[in-house]
């Protein structure tokens, strides 16, 4: 597909929001393929909750996740003349969105030692804020402290088991398709989601006494 | 897939706890996110005539680099003498009377 803006107008096609069956997926990446804009608006319109809610759960922090998402189809949009459907277009997708995620996520915490330490050093004060926390006192008191300190255990987890782990409970996604997205086994996947429960569970079972 | 070392009790709550996080994850873009991609690559695709084209890039890269590891590798040994005057434990380069 020629990289031009504005992209070719082609035929109507079915509600953007339709659903998203491998059939339907290959029409749409066939007239990706051919320049269609009709095609990538209704691929975004598609996938644009599941590639930014992925983001989200990785980084907890919505600009983070909504330029992942962006980087996400414009890579797809630069990159679809390669997609030989090898793969499910949505498992094409996680894997951009989870592997963006955790580049951004490596990027961040990169900059975030780089600052501590020049603040150490005296160079500058201009440290990274934390993320902010939007939660309400009274929600925090009736439990969802423990949820919060869940996102921060996940946060802390191997990349590979995170990833597993967001995948399965926040996108609910297959064992097979976590396998395809990670481009590893089934075993594999269970293997690293029982790690991370084992990790987590370990982590958060002193407040889960006192509840 | 069973695991020995949670409570009955805690297993619920760690279950509850999931789908909590599971309810907390449907989350959404903001509004007409499609546009904001569309203004993304338009200004990705300006970048790239602005500067020299893609294919232009890495031979320059390659060349720039053969060029630097030449300079850095080749002329050394070509500049430098044999043996520095007035080392001794080689040859000696000074003059010396026939007997």
């Amino acid at each position: 597909m020629a990289h031009c803006l504005p992209l070719c107008v082609t035929a109507e096609l079915p509600s953007p929001l339709g659903a998203s069956t491998p059939a339907t997926d290959a029409a749409l990446v066939a007239q990706l393929q051919q320049g269609s804009e009709a095609a990538f608006r209704t691929l975004v319109a598609r996938f644009q909750d599941r590639v930014y809610s992925t983001a989200f759960s990785l980084l907890r922090s919505p600009e983070e996740a909504e330029d992942v998402a962006q980087e996400v189809f414009v890579e797809v949009y630069q990159t679809i003349d390669r997609f030989r459907g090898e793969a499910a277009l949505s498992t094409w997708l996680y894997r951009l969105a989870t592997s963006r995620a955790l580049q951004h996520q490596r990027r961040l915490s990169a900059r975030k030692r780089f600052a501590f330490f020049t603040s150490l050093l005296g160079f500058t004060t201009n440290q990274l804020p934390e993320p902010p926390d939007h939660a309400h006192p009274q929600a925090l008191l009736e439990g969802a402290q423990q949820l919060q300190q869940l996102q921060q255990q996940i946060g802390r987890l191997p990349s590979q088991q995170q990833v597993a782990f967001t995948l399965r409970h926040e996108q609910e996604l297959s064992y097979e398709e976590i396998a395809a997205v990670l481009g590893t086994t089934v075993a594999a996947v269970e293997s690293l989601l029982f790690r991370a429960r084992q990790t987590l569970r370990r982590h958060l079972q002193p407040s889960f006494r006192h509840v | 897939m069973s695991n020995s070392y949670f409570r009955p009790d805690s297993k619920e709550e760690w279950a509850d706890l999931l789908r909590q996080l599971g309810r907390q994850a449907k989350v959404q873009p903001q509004p007409f996110f499609y546009t904001r991609v569309q203004a993304r690559l338009a200004a990705g695709q300006a970048q790239a005539t602005a500067w020299l084209p893609a294919w232009a890039r890495r031979p320059a890269y390659a060349a720039l680099l053969g060029a630097l590891v030449l300079a850095m590798s080749g002329d050394g040994p070509a500049l430098r003498p044999a043996s520095p005057a007035g080392h001794y434990g080689g040859y000696n380069l000074s003059p010396s009377a026939p007997r």
